[in-house]
């Protein structure tokens, strides 16, 4: 039967059609997809990398809340001039409890993946709220409102935890516990602070030196 | 003859012809209506959006210290508001109005297609007013949270037993063509969406990825890349398949390139997702598979791209009176410009310069721009009068729409060109002791004047866009739909006897 | 008549193509349409002189001015990597105008548009020369400053491209519609081609430092 009369049958069977369709289409996802998944090296972490502390999720999720990933990525490439302006270039096992990643796909502000200790936490908190008193050309928006928002109004911190550990994030029962506690006090922005300064703090020794 | 009297020819032949027989079944027309004018008003919100957030870059303070006006939280409410409620509902109106003329059948159940229709606005309403409250999965095009993604995969399974619904019951033998895209999107669509969306829900508004780091990123792209792949071109292939043979008067200029063509296209375009992912932590191999398969999906794009043009080359008396045929012949030179410019952004010694600037934006307006709502805005131009028997409102405004299309669009692209480059080298430049040459802050603000000429440019669009709105609900304006019968079949290409789906 | 006389008249569609261009091109059109020149004519006594502006002017700013990319201080290089680059920047120019004077030349047949060839590299340089005249800019070479002529110098353009095509071409203005409208996507195929060549040339060490 030739290809065309093949073709005849495909285009005259509905069943066929979405059949084929189905078919040639997952080819692609199975073959780069499948591998990745089962890839372990993919899953562990670096020597410093831990789960996100119970602030530190808050912080990340804060994030996640506000866009930031819109404006700033986290995946320093592995080039002269990238690591030269941000720190040693981004490896796998530094992300391996981001759920989702943050790797953004446009850079209108600097990758912000090494970012932590950078700065001080006084500067983020002025930065944060105004951006340009700290940098004039800056174009990033304010985000006053992380200032009179508590950090537990982030959202169900217990919850987050323990939905994590069925995903495999190795929370301790006592984590989970203090987990309201180490929020009391906190506001949003100190959230956030702490999640940026954890960034990028993940890396093996002998990779900084 | 004129557009106004082949219009009338149409509805005087549909409504008195002696071969139509009164109890045949007519078209099921007034949803395609609903879904246009859905889709209209998401491209003016959509695109509102879009011209707020250039602004935003220009003068960052015009979001008054408001949440819900931050660059963060409108920019996912502009590109869902476009691919979502402009360009899904294109597609829905047009794949209703194309999928029971090419199966001579009226609509499967006219009463899903409605609720299909309501719901979808519903889900794009809500979700975009839940993005505003900071309900954000932060994966590109599928920042909607859980609730929003089962919402989404139920009505598209609806979409999808009205779409095949239909087909199974067509009393033409063969599928035809524009169905086999618009049955690619849903079926790939669907695909894409349930497996990128898989989620541990926390409360209403947040949830866990089940994938984590670099195996989301794999995942996400998979999908990102074939959200555009199959809904921005897939879906819109299909709308050019019908309508613009239908338009043109001519049919489709090679059947034998359309079949290869499908088959590779739906073939390869799955396998390039990894390259927005150059030189990220993902394994090399999946990155330099990704650019030989985005190099290869040239050739289907082009095959396609040519078909069309060679398609309505031979139609041009028709650019005389019908200013809608113009937006279609544009979008086709688009479409060729973008499917060109991603296989060559996909090479890495580009990508190294391209990632992360502002020409990837403007890689994906020349697409959006130039071919999804160019060729949406000629196809609502040539349905909409003959949905209801009148000639178009105001043919000369429809004629400035277009320069006013071209024109936004070209001065888009150019600009984030401009902008694109500019910041790629700039980051990458050393001096000769291998020193930064530039810093981040000094580079950033160098692009001001490129985004002010884009926001000059969205005006421009949008403007266009806010006229055809005009034009198309003063054409509908007080108008029914128009009953058109189902014409017998030939023969020749009725389904046997014994129906096989 | 005196041979000075006859002459100067067969010059006369050169200069007459290089002046008219700019202020009067319906007329362009038609003359070319009429005259039907030879190609290598056009192109060493039309074309090649506008070819020779930008690079030119860009040579004469960078030289003086230094690169300005907008970032802080302007950017200058040694002559010899100007002279370098103003001698690829005029070849780009001259293999632009001859690879789209014979895309156009066959286009022709699909549109039933006159196929000689010299009228279609004359074509091409009238579409060009609003922007070989522009790029006087260069002399200033600020990266906004140039996109700021150059872009409304290139809607004029496409305006000639456009009108010119029926009118030199012979066809219906619908029918060039539709093949200015493929030349148009060949011209965003050949551009974004430039920069992706660039690109690729810049990050392989061939240009301008950078840290890849």
């Amino acid at each position: 039967m030739s290809a065309l009369s093949l073709h005849k049958r495909v285009e005259e069977n509905t069943g066929l059609l979405i059949f084929g369709i189905l078919l040639v289409s997952s080819i692609g996802g199975l073959v780069q997809i499948l591998p990745v998944l089962n890839q372990e090296s993919l899953q562990e972490p670096t020597a410093n990398t831990q789960p996100y502390t119970a602030v530190e999720l808050t912080g990340r999720d804060i994030y996640i809340r506000e866009g930031c990933s819109v404006c700033h990525s986290q995946q320093i490439r592995p080039l002269i001039a990238e690591v030269e302006r941000y720190g040693p270039y981004s490896r796998a096992g530094e992300f391996v409890y981001d759920r989702p990643f943050l790797w953004g796909s446009k850079r209108t502000g600097p990758d912000l993946h090494r970012v932590g200790g950078k700065f001080s936490d006084d500067w983020h908190r002025v930065h944060l709220i105004d951006p340009r008193s700290v940098v004039p050309e800056s174009i990033m928006p304010g985000y006053p409102w992380l200032a009179s928002r508590d950090a537990s109004q982030a959202g169900d911190i217990v919850a987050k935890m323990r939905a994590l550990s069925t995903l495999g994030h190795p929370y301790t029962q006592e984590q989970i516990d203090a987990a309201e506690s180490d929020l009391e006090g906190l506001l949003e922005i100190d959230a956030l602070i702490v999640y940026l300064q954890m960034l990028g703090t993940g890396l093996d020794e002998e990779i900084i030196r | 003859m004129s557009a106004t009297e082949a219009t009338k020819v149409e509805v005087a032949r549909a409504a008195s012809d002696p071969l139509f027989d009164s109890s045949v079944e007519s078209y099921e027309d007034k949803v395609v209506i609903r879904l246009i004018q859905f889709s209209v008003i998401w491209a003016v919100v959509a695109m509102t959006a879009g011209v707020y957030l250039s602004a935003e870059l220009l003068w960052p303070t015009i979001d008054f210290g408001q949440f819900w006006l931050s660059f963060g939280r409108l920019r996912p409410l502009h590109t869902n508001g476009i691919i979502f409620g402009f360009g899904v509902s294109a597609l829905m109106a047009t794949g209703f109005y194309s999928v029971q003329r090419t199966s001579h059948v009226r609509l499967y159940s006219p009463r899903l297609a409605w609720f299909c229709c309501y719901a979808w606005q519903l889900i794009v309403l809500l979700g975009g007013l839940s993005l505003l409250a900071g309900w954000n999965s932060t994966k590109e095009y599928a920042e909607l949270e859980w609730p929003f993604d089962i919402a989404i995969a139920i009505v598209w399974v609806l979409f999808g037993v009205v779409f095949f619904g239909t087909i199974a019951t067509r009393k033409i033998r063969p599928i035809y063509i524009s169905n086999w895209f618009y049955g690619a999107l849903i079926i790939v669509i669907a695909m894409l969406h349930i497996v990128n969306n898989l989620a541990i829900p926390v409360t209403l508004g947040k949830s866990y990825s089940l994938y984590a780091g670099a195996q989301d990123a794999v995942v996400q792209w998979w999908y990102g890349h074939n959200a555009v792949g199959f809904l921005l071109t897939g879906g819109f292939l299909g709308m050019m398949y019908y309508f613009l043979p239908k338009h043109s008067g001519r049919p489709i200029w090679s059947y034998r390139l359309s079949v290869v063509a499908f088959w590779a296209f739906t073939y390869s375009y799955i396998w390039a997702g990894p390259h927005h992912l150059h030189y990220s932590a993902i394994p090399e191999w999946v990155q330099s598979l990704a650019v030989v398969m985005s190099v290869i999906l040239l050739a289907p794009s082009w095959a396609t791209m040519i078909n069309g043009i060679m398609t309505v080359s031979t139609a041009w008396e028709k650019l005389k009176t019908d200013p809608a045929l113009k937006f279609i012949v544009l979008s086709l030179a688009f479409y060729g410009l973008a499917t060109f410019e991603g296989p060559m952004m996909s090479f890495p010694s580009v990508n190294v310069v391209s990632h992360f600037t502002d020409w990837t934006i403007g890689h994906v307006h020349s697409g959006a721009l130039g071919w999804n709502a160019m060729i949406t805005y000629g196809t609502f131009y040539f349905m909409v009068p003959r949905l209801v028997g009148v000639p178009l409102y105001n043919v000369r405004l429809a004629n400035l729409h277009f320069w006013l299309a071209l024109a936004g669009t070209m001065l888009y692209i150019v600009s984030m060109w401009g902008a694109g480059v500019s910041q790629g080298l700039l980051w990458l430049s050393v001096d000769e002791i291998g020193e930064l040459s530039f810093s981040f802050k000094d580079i950033m603000a160098s692009m001001q004047p490129f985004y002010a000429l884009r926001l000059i440019a969205g005006l421009i669009f949008l403007i266009g866009t806010c006229f055809m709105a005009f034009n198309l609900f003063k054409t509908l304006a007080g108008k029914h739909a128009v009953v058109v019968k189902v014409p017998p079949v030939d023969p020749a290409y009725a389904m046997a006897k014994e129906v096989t789906a | 008549m005196q041979r000075w006389q006859r002459v100067s008249m067969s010059n006369s569609i050169y200069s007459f193509l290089l002046f008219k261009a700019l202020y009067a091109p319906k007329a362009a059109f038609a003359r070319l349409a009429a005259e039907d020149p030879a190609p290598l004519r056009i192109l060493f006594r039309y074309s090649l002189w506008l070819l020779l502006l930008p690079p030119i002017f860009s040579f004469a700013g960078a030289a003086q001015l230094g690169w300005r990319l907008g970032a802080t201080e302007p950017l200058f290089m040694s002559s010899n990597a100007l002279a370098l680059i103003s001698i690829g920047y005029f070849c780009l120019l001259f293999f632009g105008l001859v690879t789209t004077a014979l895309i156009s030349r066959w286009m022709a047949d699909t549109y039933g548009a006159n196929a000689s060839f010299g009228r279609h590299v004359a074509l091409i340089t009238i579409v060009g020369e609003p922007l070989a005249v522009a790029s006087i800019a260069h002399l200033f070479p600020d990266v906004f400053f140039n996109a700021l002529v150059l872009i409304p110098t290139t809607i004029w353009a496409m305006y000639l491209l456009y009108t010119g095509i029926p009118l030199a071409l012979g066809i219906p203005p619908e029918r060039g519609m539709l093949m200015a409208s493929s030349l148009v996507g060949w011209l965003l195929v050949a551009a974004v081609s430039l920069l992706g060549i660039s690109m690729s040339l810049w990050t392989l060490g061939i240009g301008p430092l950078l840290g890849v």
